[in-house]
């Protein structure tokens, strides 16, 4: 982002950049910018916060009539965050069922399929609900697959790595970060529709309790011990967050 | 916990200490008062429309979101999963605040919202922008644009 604003500037278009790692914007030196301290992903600092994003975006378009730079300046405020929700709240969004039990051997491939679509079937009540209260916004569709066809492609990979890509003209590493993401993506959606439900929360429920993260974490440990580093390279740093790494198993 | 702070130590230190080209300075380009100004988003979200490509890794490409799409057909191909993406299903407004910036249009605190607003995806090392970043450029004089918000992830 930094060398975009040096590349704009010099050819002639005033910018003015939010920051989330101070640190490398003090290094790259670009023109205008405003370090937030909100959390990564967030730029503007909360969601459905209206009255907060416009002062952030005020803060740093008023940036642009400056030309004294580099300039690095400080947004003041921290982002409001979530409430608490009530444990009959929290029962909302978390998964429905813990399969967990039930699914003690991964390699009984045909019993963890069915488990993970009736998890699916579980919470798509929410993932509507969820989709409904954005007036229809949903996040999944990185490829046309439904969220059962990618379990059964993600399945039929763990259980055969010599399988052909399942996503036509792409290879099998892409086929398989987009397919995860879109998978975490439909969990993620029937999560929030609590939308009081913090992101750490959801992250550990994916990863620490429902079969999608299991799905995931399984495919991680398979692509990491191979020999193709490009798949390897996508099971080491693309399909877990550092932050959940205490769930690898 | 995606707090940059917050992360596991070997990972905080690859992210704070990763290499980065040095630019040295570059000069501020003067323009009119904010309230005659025409303002574009430029994200690094990887966001863009359903029907487009999703984002690669190492290409310095980007993808073009006119003012008039239905903003909720934008979708996040990012390759990175170690940011928060909860806040982006919630409210686009987060990573990319178009609806603050019409409400700004409508105060007369900008002059006008650009017809165009760019998509990049930030994990793409700055360098592989620099040729594209030109034509984009090109583009943003063409839309009149005489300011640019620049929003990481």
């Amino acid at each position: 982002m930094g060398g975009l604003a040096h590349y704009l500037e010099a050819e002639g278009i005033p910018t003015a950049l939010i920051s989330l790692i101070r640190g490398h914007t003090e290094r790259m030196k670009p023109p205008r910018a405003l370090f937030v301290p909100f959390p990564l992903g967030r730029p503007f600092g909360a969601p459905n916060a209206p009255d907060f994003q416009r002062k952030v975006l005020s803060t740093v378009l008023a940036l642009l009539e400056r030309q004294d730079g580099p300039i690095l300046e400080d947004f003041p405020d921290k982002a409001p965050g979530p409430q608490e929700l009530s444990d009959e709240e929290m029962e909302g969004w978390t998964c429905p069922i813990n399969f967990s039990s039930s699914v003690d051997d991964l390699s009984d491939t045909e019993k963890f399929s069915k488990a993970i679509k009736q998890e699916i079937a579980l919470l798509r009540p929410w993932y509507e609900e969820s989709v409904a209260k954005q007036n229809g916004r949903r996040l999944d569709g990185l490829t046309e697959f439904s969220t059962e066809e990618i379990v059964d492609h993600l399945v039929a990979y763990a259980e055969d790595q010599d399988t052909p890509s399942f996503l036509e003209g792409e290879n099998m590493a892409r086929a398989i970060k987009l397919t995860c993401d879109d998978l975490k993506h439909f969990y993620y959606q029937a999560a929030l529709a609590k939308p009081a439900a913090t992101y750490e929360d959801i992250d550990n429920w994916f990863f620490g309790e429902s079969l999608g993260g299991t799905l995931i974490l399984e495919i991680r440990k398979i692509l990491i011990g191979l020999e193709d580093p490009v798949l390897k390279r996508v099971g080491l740093i693309n399909l877990l967050p550092h932050a959940m790494s205490h769930h690898a198993t | 916990m995606v707090f940059l702070k917050d992360m596991p130590e070997a990972a905080y230190e690859r992210i704070v200490n990763q290499e980065l080209p040095e630019y040295g300075e570059t000069d501020c380009v003067a323009g009119p008062p904010l309230a005659e100004r025409r303002i574009a988003i430029i994200t690094t979200a990887g966001l863009h429309r359903r029907e487009d490509t999703a984002f690669k890794m190492g290409v310095g490409e980007y993808r073009i979101i006119p003012d008039d799409t239905d903003m909720n057909d934008l979708i996040m191909s990012h390759i990175s999963n170690n940011f928060d993406r909860t806040g982006f299903q919630q409210d686009l407004n987060i990573v990319f605040p178009i609806e603050r910036l019409r409400e700004l249009d409508k105060a007369d605190e900008i002059g006008s919202v650009a017809a165009y607003h760019y998509a990049f995806m930030g994990a793409t090392p700055p360098t592989d922008q620099a040729a594209v970043a030109k034509d984009l450029a090109g583009l943003l004089k063409g839309d009149n644009v005489t300011g640019v918000i620049l929003a990481g992830v």
